[in-house]
């Protein structure tokens, strides 16, 4: 059989584990306890169709892929997923794009047109920013932006 | 246990800090104080402490100073104690039908607390005074959780415990100059705090407990990131802890729900460990095979299948392989365990030595059962580890003495000499248990390319070709067999060893009565010898 020195009985320190573990059974870890709080996008685990995708494309964790994403996507994940390496990326791909952080305003500005000045401290035009709060593209006209506000830190 | 000195001492005084609640000499009002303070940092880490952290920590130290919870060991630890029960408490308030937000909010900053109390405890350079401070605080936490397990029994719950020893790593293993200075001693600190905890002392934390020693973070620590030496051996103990407590459960194979999931999340972990440091299960396989019940063939055979990565196996099906001409099969396997030091008592080991050095007294073989026999009791006769000890320690004695010789073991030279005498006695005298614990001793050493490999096979194929009774051959047979026919991997030495056996004819495999035995069986051989590429002989 499966036992091949045959069944032994469980000794009694053995029958305390096991009642112990059959209790916490019911009360499993859950993926989320391990994880850092996800503010906004918590994990909630249902059973799925299993014709639906159960996991996740293959490479979705790379910048090619996250250059691939549409900018809003891009928006979203950055201020929704706070801390997490698919912010990381997302910001690395805002920034291939010619985006660039403003830390004090918290947006992401883009250039609409050449400056009409730069400088060393500033440089003033035309930019296209994204407004999280309205959650969408706004223009903005003879705006200046203070260098000592870019987020310049190089993602490697 | 371990001696009491050093950072381990603090985990044991924390420990028994712990234990000794409801004390008499409280300093009226301490409880309350620390409930405020911890509430207040709740509060300051969920406002502002993400915008200017160090400020907010060394406002917060200075209030510290001020309610008197710095003054002195013996009153940070009562602080720690205290806000360790008001997190547990917590949970235990909580309703379980809703998410465990709540609780992490209460508990994720006091992990912080602690992590930034231990990197800025004492000088920066002064490692001892944080890595008292991080095993006094496990150790009060493991103190408080077998205490919690104590009172609460069925109704323990491990959520608490596992937040705040995940966090609390994770902070740790943070990338920070002052933090990667201790990280070794960090690593060492919660392997002594997962070992106290280990599930045959915490099964109510038992998952918990898997779901922490296989953390990514904690994995890539321990194995890839800390000196070898060190990470490997602290990591194989608690493997070793895992496999002893679920022995018992599995080896008489009727498994709960609550078994088979602890068995299942274990071949995950033994998986991931294959497929990433498989060097690490080379090294300490042998420690895994004395504790792995003998009906668990998967789990060994992923144990044992583990092979160097820089190295090619052949495929053990090329016919006309020369197995004796690879370059690897002489090279000495890594056995990163004493198991010389197993064969005991010491007078056994006396005897055994003479024996190999002089081939007499031959009423040495005669004793050799006696010492292996510790009960009456059928399934549990004979210890286990002493075989798989005696068994090792004269394959590489035997192997040591054709070295000396400048020769290889081959199928010749590794007969007919005391190590032989010593296999072969034990194939012919013990009883059928006996005899299936010593086969599987033997196949346990069927790897990867190696020496050991090479030797046990030719040893096994030999104790085939000279057994007295068809008995033992087909004993033989079955420990191989039941080893080939679970699922994948298997290893290369066992298919070596088998192929070998069904396919040179010198061995008459297909003249025995027990291939015939029943027609099921029969045809599983058939199926075998189909997939080895050897017609079979009709």
């Amino acid at each position: 059989g499966v036992a091949p020195l045959g069944p032994t009985p469980l000794q009694k320190d053995h029958q305390v584990q096991f009642q112990m573990m059959e209790a916490a059974y019911y009360h499993l870890p859950s993926p989320s306890d391990s994880e850092r709080l996800r503010p906004y996008l918590q994990r909630q685990a249902i059973a799925t169709p299993p014709h639906f995708p159960q996991t996740q494309l293959p490479h979705s964790d790379t910048i090619d892929f996250f250059q691939r994403l549409a900018t809003e996507t891009l928006f979203f994940v950055f201020y929704y997923m706070e801390g997490t390496k698919a912010q990381y990326l997302a910001a690395k791909a805002l920034k291939k794009q010619s985006w660039r952080f403003h830390t004090k305003y918290m947006m992401w500005f883009q250039r609409h047109e050449e400056p009409k000045i730069i400088n060393e401290e500033f440089e003033q035009g035309t930019y296209i920013y994204f407004d999280y709060e309205k959650w969408g593209q706004r223009k903005k006209e003879g705006f200046t932006f203070e260098y000592k506000y870019l987020e310049d830190k190089d993602l490697n | 246990d371990r001696a009491i000195h050093g950072p381990t001492s603090y985990i044991h005084s924390g420990m028994l800090q712990a234990r000794s609640s409801g004390e008499i000499d409280e300093p009226p009002g301490f409880l309350e104080r620390s409930e405020y303070l911890l509430k207040d940092w709740i509060t300051i880490f969920h406002t502002h402490a993400t915008r200017d952290p160090i400020k907010s920590f060394s406002n917060f130290v200075n209030k510290m100073n001020i309610y008197g919870i710095l003054k002195g060991d013996e009153a940070l630890t009562r602080f720690f104690r205290h806000a360790t029960q008001m997190c547990i408490d917590v949970t235990y308030r909580n309703d379980p039908t809703i998410n465990n937000t709540k609780i992490f909010k209460y508990i994720d900053p006091y992990v912080r607390l602690i992590a930034l109390l231990v990197k800025h405890s004492g000088e920066t350079s002064n490692s001892t005074t944080k890595l008292n401070l991080l095993n006094k605080i496990l150790g009060i936490v493991i103190g408080i959780l077998l205490k919690d397990q104590e009172v609460h029994k069925q109704n323990f719950q491990q959520l608490a415990y596992h937040r705040i020893f995940i966090m609390l790593f994770l902070e740790l293993s943070s990338s920070d100059p002052v933090l990667e200075n201790i990280m070794t001693n960090v690593l060492t600190a919660f392997c002594h705090a997962y070992h106290i905890l280990r599930p045959s002392i915490a099964p109510g934390f038992c998952y918990s407990w898997l779901e922490l020693i296989s953390h990514r973070v904690f994995l890539q620590r321990i194995l890839a990131t800390a000196p070898q030496a060190k990470g490997w051996s602290m990591y194989s103990q608690l493997l070793v802890d895992l496999f002893k407590y679920l022995a018992p459960f599995l080896r008489n194979a009727e498994l709960a729900k609550s078994v088979t999931l602890l068995y299942k999340g274990t071949l995950r972990v033994l998986l991931v460990l294959l497929h990433d440091f498989p060097e690490f299960l080379c090294d300490y396989h042998f420690g895994f095979c004395d504790v792995i019940p003998p009906n668990c063939i998967q789990m060994r055979n992923l144990i044992l299948s583990a092979y160097p990565r820089n190295m090619r196996l052949p495929d053990p099906f090329t016919p006309n392989l020369k197995v004796d001409m690879l370059s690897d099969i002489n090279t000495q396997p890594r056995i990163h365990s004493n198991y010389a030091a197993a064969i005991q008592p010491p007078n056994f080991k006396k005897d055994l030595d003479l024996y190999l050095k002089q081939r007499s007294p031959v009423t040495f073989l005669s004793e050799i059962r006696g010492h292996l026999q510790i009960s009456n009791e059928p399934g549990s006769r004979y210890n286990v580890p002493l075989m798989n000890a005696l068994v090792l320690y004269v394959g590489t004695q035997a192997i040591n003495q054709i070295r000396a010789k400048n020769q290889n073991p081959t199928m010749t030279n590794i007969i007919h000499n005391a190590h032989m005498d010593i296999l072969q006695n034990l194939a012919v005298d013990l009883d059928n248990e006996g005899r299936y614990l010593f086969l599987n001793a033997i196949a346990n050493q069927l790897r990867y390319p190696n020496i050991h490999t090479h030797y046990f096979s030719c040893a096994l194929l030999y104790l085939f070709d000279e057994a007295n009774t068809e008995a033992i051959q087909e004993q033989i047979t079955r420990v191989l067999l039941e080893r080939l026919i679970v699922n994948r991997p298997h290893p290369w030495g066992l298919l070596i060893t088998f192929i070998e056996l069904i396919k040179n004819p010198s061995y008459k495999f297909w003249d025995h009565d027990f291939v015939h035995c029943a027609p099921e069986i029969e045809k599983l051989f058939e199926s075998v010898a189909r997939s080895c590429m050897v017609k079979t002989q009709q």
